[in-house]
């Protein structure tokens, strides 16, 4: 990576260095960033995060959002959407009106309103399941923890169980509104009725323990100081370290409008939405996406955003009522056509997600593909994107992409290989286990003989792994069961689970109840075959150049030397965000093999065997 | 490459047009603007932004040339075409003044209809009765008006505009400077080789004028270097420019529209202030473009290149016309440029310090 920065501002060295130690800044850092006027050197900083994070990925939805009514128990005083029942412009949503407003390819619905005294609990269920069942492709991300917290109170239920009930009937995140600005003073002055830090971080801790991932935002350029800011983000930070369960930060840039409040200038300045953009990157260190929401920020800044540490430009959105009400300067529909065109301006690649960020559609060529865990970094980490634009998808996906031509390099799961075998030439490197990996893992409420029969849940992402667990069931135990793909956070359904990849480490550092026994395959395959396991391989498309080739050679070899020297560095960021210290991870990491040796190549043809491609 | 690029430009050497090529195509953005930064100090080396207090009116809106990405001009005789008379102007002129304006950028149209006196008489009158105001006055395309109109050379129409009292140009009506894409978009306006003509006139006369480029349409990234390229050598020639000023094509309501729906991204815009900024390595200004690309991007802008943060254009019918709007005031500017961790110095047409806004 070309991370030489000419820094015309000297104090922001340290922190510089900080970074490259993968160390975390702290709230004098962040009061330094904010001051500085080496905007440049900021968001350079900020992209670095950013590509070790998502690559050259920017990611957008399709997405409609609905405000289901306007009529509030609440008077927040920044707000101008908000009406009292009976008053002039005050409007209620049916289910019917709802679901007339979404079409087809939408892909995730964003649901938040006011909060009426005389809606039953059953309409607030209604609507979701309503569009998880008319539309079972478009995600529902609802409700707030404001809306959240009032359900709780008005129908005197737990938390738990108002999630519970909402999340059978569909909901599958929920956005990161109401947080505004963790400060009492603030809260005092601007929104006393709504419910404040402990209850936002409360409900959204639970939501993440339940397997219901968030959103997190921040209210920011009205009555708020620089300092008051920063505490925000680590207080979000410390509560992302508690459960990992945060998707995205989105900062939220105040409209003044009607609301009667007086910021210093009217709107923010395009340089301060720069800055809180690439100081949340860096501040959140453990938070995988940084959102530039062009609604409120404008189209214009939210381009700009793109190189200064944010990888989302949320979606096409459909309608914005809240923001449009008080000013925003955007146009009410961005066409999917111009996002793209903005994305590929920055000189990033578009990526169409869904709502948990599994990309749908990729508009880009000649992509260096990344698997997206911990244990791929000491291969790209150092990894000069000057060159080629790296996008991170997960194995299965990337098995796709190659055989479709989007990625013409990039470690492709063994699998993957065997089938695409004539295409690709293989490089010398891999991911290999030595006796054990810890992230692909079997969770299982039984022992392996008695899974005979029974239901295993097997998470979307994988490729290879499960190849591997069948071969382990029927050969090396001789037991019979059946593999189901399944969506994330869906455990309980299943006898056990599969997981790989962040997703084995997280569990393993969480647990998942009631899954008792935990077998490592790498384990597995090593007491039984004594030889270490190779996940994925290193390959490039035949077709490629000479000197693409050469330089993709020659860019990996330097970057996975420099990696290996400092695998407590490299990985610590990553680590972090699975609630992983910099020792752990380190400890992970050394468990690879990265050089596709004498005993990996002799492992493939065993494996290969075994399971009978070719 | 990038770092080659690095020390090239930290040597301040010269960057030749296929690097400016690489450099368009290949280079990052933040690593551009780090690039410009560079540029921009080693020209500028004060935190500072200068800003004029101006005005950008229209005498006449009756025009022959038929540009295809402009929705201002009428035809004669057309419904809505204008054309004011001296008196008119003067008097709001004289109103502009007493707003604090220093520099009115005038241009039409170039109408066919008007005599080369109206011209003469209407500078020779402003510089004595509202001399608070630095006449800034016609573009390339209407001096070749004047010249055709009055059977004169252009060095003489030149030469009878500064014995009025004329000293500056403004730099409108290049476009791009190829004569593919002129012919294309403007195909009845001067060519380039005729802009890049009059403008050497002037300088050698003694003229001071700025150099503009229109990007986003039709033309190539080879033609944007070309363009560059042109204009840097005549500037090794005549030193006559202050400030260059880059901005994109505003498509609405022009014939152009049917092609060209979309504004260049703001992306496009840094990269292109930048990219001028380390080109035109003799020029000793570059201008940011809050008219065109918004006020957000024009102050972002002031991190990528540019030094300077335009006029505050008080009033302005060419871009109206394609219904992008865009509005300010002294005071806001001054914002602007603080905000951006600069400070706002006023100044004349020919970069004359007027006022320092210290913090």
């Amino acid at each position: 990576m070309w991370s030489k920065i000419n820094f015309n501002d000297i104090a922001l060295i340290p922190i510089w260095q900080k970074l490259q130690r993968g160390e975390r800044l702290s709230l004098e850092d962040g009061l330094i960033l904010y001051k500085t006027n080496d905007l440049i050197s900021l968001g350079k900083m900020a992209q670095y995060v950013q590509r070790q994070k998502n690559g050259d990925a920017v990611y957008f939805v399709l997405n409609q959002k609905i405000e289901h009514t306007n009529v509030c128990v609440l008077s927040c005083k920044f707000c101008d959407f908000a009406k009292k029942k009976g008053e002039a412009g005050a409007y209620e949503m049916s289910t019917n009106d709802i679901l007339s407003k979404i079409t087809p390819e939408i892909k995730e619905v964003h649901i938040t309103g006011g909060m009426p005294h005389d809606w039953q609990w059953e309409r607030y269920l209604e609507i979701v399941s309503s569009i998880h069942q008319k539309f079972p492709d478009a995600d529902v991300k609802a409700y707030t923890a404001i809306e959240i917290d009032f359900f709780h109170k008005k129908f005197k239920m737990s938390i738990e169980e108002v999630l519970r009930q909402l999340k059978e009937a569909g909901l599958k995140t929920m956005p990161g509104g109401g947080a505004e600005v963790f400060s009492e003073r603030v809260r005092r002055l601007l929104f006393n009725q709504k419910v404040g830090e402990k209850v936002w971080l409360d409900v959204h801790k639970t939501a993440h323990r339940m397997g219901i991932p968030t959103n997190a935002t921040m209210l920011y350029g009205h009555i708020e100081t620089i300092e008051e800011r920063l505490i925000h983000l680590i207080k979000l930070r410390e509560a992302q370290d508690e459960t990992s369960g945060f998707l995205t930060f989105i900062p939220l840039a105040f409209q003044p409008g009607e609301t009667g409040i007086k910021p210093r200038n009217e709107y923010t300045s395009a340089i301060d939405d720069l800055k809180t953009i690439a100081i949340s990157r860096l501040m959140l260190d453990n938070f995988p996406h940084i959102k530039a929401y062009w609604v409120m920020l404008t189209e214009e800044v939210a381009a700009v955003a793109l190189n200064f540490g944010a990888d989302d430009m949320d979606g096409t959105v459909g309608e914005e009522h809240i923001a449009h009400d008080a000013g925003a300067l955007s146009p009410m529909k961005l066409a999917k056509e111009n996002l793209i065109k903005i994305i590929k301006d920055a000189g990033k690649i578009p990526v169409e997600r869904d709502v948990f960020y599994n990309p749908l559609k990729i508009h880009g060529e000649n992509l260096i593909g990344k698997i997206p865990y911990l244990n791929s970094v000491p291969i790209y980490h150092y990894l000069n994107s000057e060159d080629f634009k790296i996008l991170p998808v997960t194995p299965r996906r990337l098995g796709v992409l190659f055989k479709q031509g989007t990625v013409v390099a990039g470690l492709i799961s063994l699998i993957d290989y065997f089938e695409q075998e004539e295409n690709l030439e293989l490089m010398k490197w891999c991911i290999a286990a030595r006796d054990q990996v810890q992230s692909v893992v079997l969770f299982s409420k039984y022992e392996w003989k008695n899974l005979a029969g029974k239901t295993i849940g097997v998470i979307d992402d994988t490729s290879t792994s499960v190849k591997l667990l069948e071969v382990i069931l029927k050969k090396k135990y001789g037991v019979t069961a059946s593999l189901e793909r399944m969506k994330p956070n869906n455990y309980q359904n299943y006898s056990a689970v599969i997981l790989i990849g962040d997703e084995a480490l997280k569990n393993l550092k969480q647990s998942i109840s009631g899954f008792e026994f935990r077998y490592d395959l790498a384990t597995e395959w090593f007491d039984w075959q004594k030889l270490p396991f190779v996940f994925a391989v290193f390959a490039v498309s035949k077709g490629l150049s000479q000197d693409l080739k050469n330089l993709i050679q020659h860019s990996i070899k330097e970057s996975l030397t420099k990696g290996k020297n400092n695998l407590e560095v490299i990985g610590s960021n990553h680590g972090r965000t699975l609630g992983y210290t910099s020792k752990e991870t380190k400890e992970y990491l050394e468990g690879f093999n990265y050089v596709l040796g004498e005993r990996e190549r002799e492992a493939i043809e065993v494996f290969r065997n075994i399971v009978g491609s070719k | 490459m990038l770092k080659n690029m690095y020390q090239k430009i930290q040597n301040n050497q010269r960057i030749t047009s296929d690097e400016g090529l690489t450099l368009l195509q290949k280079t990052p953005l933040l690593e551009l603007g780090e690039l410009a930064s560079i540029v921009r100090y080693r020209k500028n080396p004060k935190p500072q932004v200068t800003f004029v207090v101006d005005t950008n009116p229209n005498y006449t809106n009756v025009c022959t040339i038929d540009c295809i990405f402009c929705a201002f001009y009428r035809h004669p005789g057309e419904d809505g075409e204008y054309t004011y008379t001296v008196d008119h102007l003067i008097q709001q002129f004289k109103e502009s003044a007493a707003k604090g304006v220093t520099t009115v950028l005038l241009q039409g149209g170039v109408n066919p209809n008007l005599p080369f006196d109206f011209y003469l008489e209407l500078v020779r009158r402003t510089r004595k009765e509202v001399p608070e105001i630095y006449p800034h006055f016609f573009s390339v395309s209407e001096i070749v008006g004047m010249s055709e109109v009055s059977g004169l050379s252009i060095g003489e129409v030149l030469q009878q505009l500064w014995d009025a009292g004329m000293r500056s140009l403004p730099g409108g009506g290049a476009e791009i400077l190829s004569d593919r894409v002129k012919k294309k978009i403007s195909n009845k306006k001067e060519t380039a080789d005729l802009w890049i003509d009059v403008m050497r006139r002037a300088h050698k006369i003694g003229y001071k004028s700025t150099a503009t480029m229109m990007y986003g349409h039709i033309e190539t990234e080879e033609e944007i270097i070309e363009h560059l390229e042109r204009i840097r050598s005549l500037q090794n020639e005549t030193a006559g420019f202050t400030a260059f000023i880059p901005w994109s094509f505003k498509p609405g309501n022009t014939p152009l529209e049917k092609i060209i729906p979309h504004y260049a991204s703001p992306t496009r815009y840094l990269q292109i202030l930048a990219l001028s900024r380390i080109y035109l390595d003799n020029f000793p200004h570059v201008q940011a473009s809050w008219f065109s690309e918004g006020k957000k991007i024009g102050q972002v802008a002031l991190h990528f290149g540019a030094d300077d943060f335009g006029g505050t254009l008080l009033e302005e019918n060419v871009h109206a016309a394609a219904n992008y709007v865009s509005k300010t005031n002294t005071e806001e500017v001054i914002d602007i440029i603080r905000q951006a961790g600069f400070i706002p110095v006023q100044r004349t047409t020919l970069y004359e310090i007027v006022k320092v806004y210290g913090n």
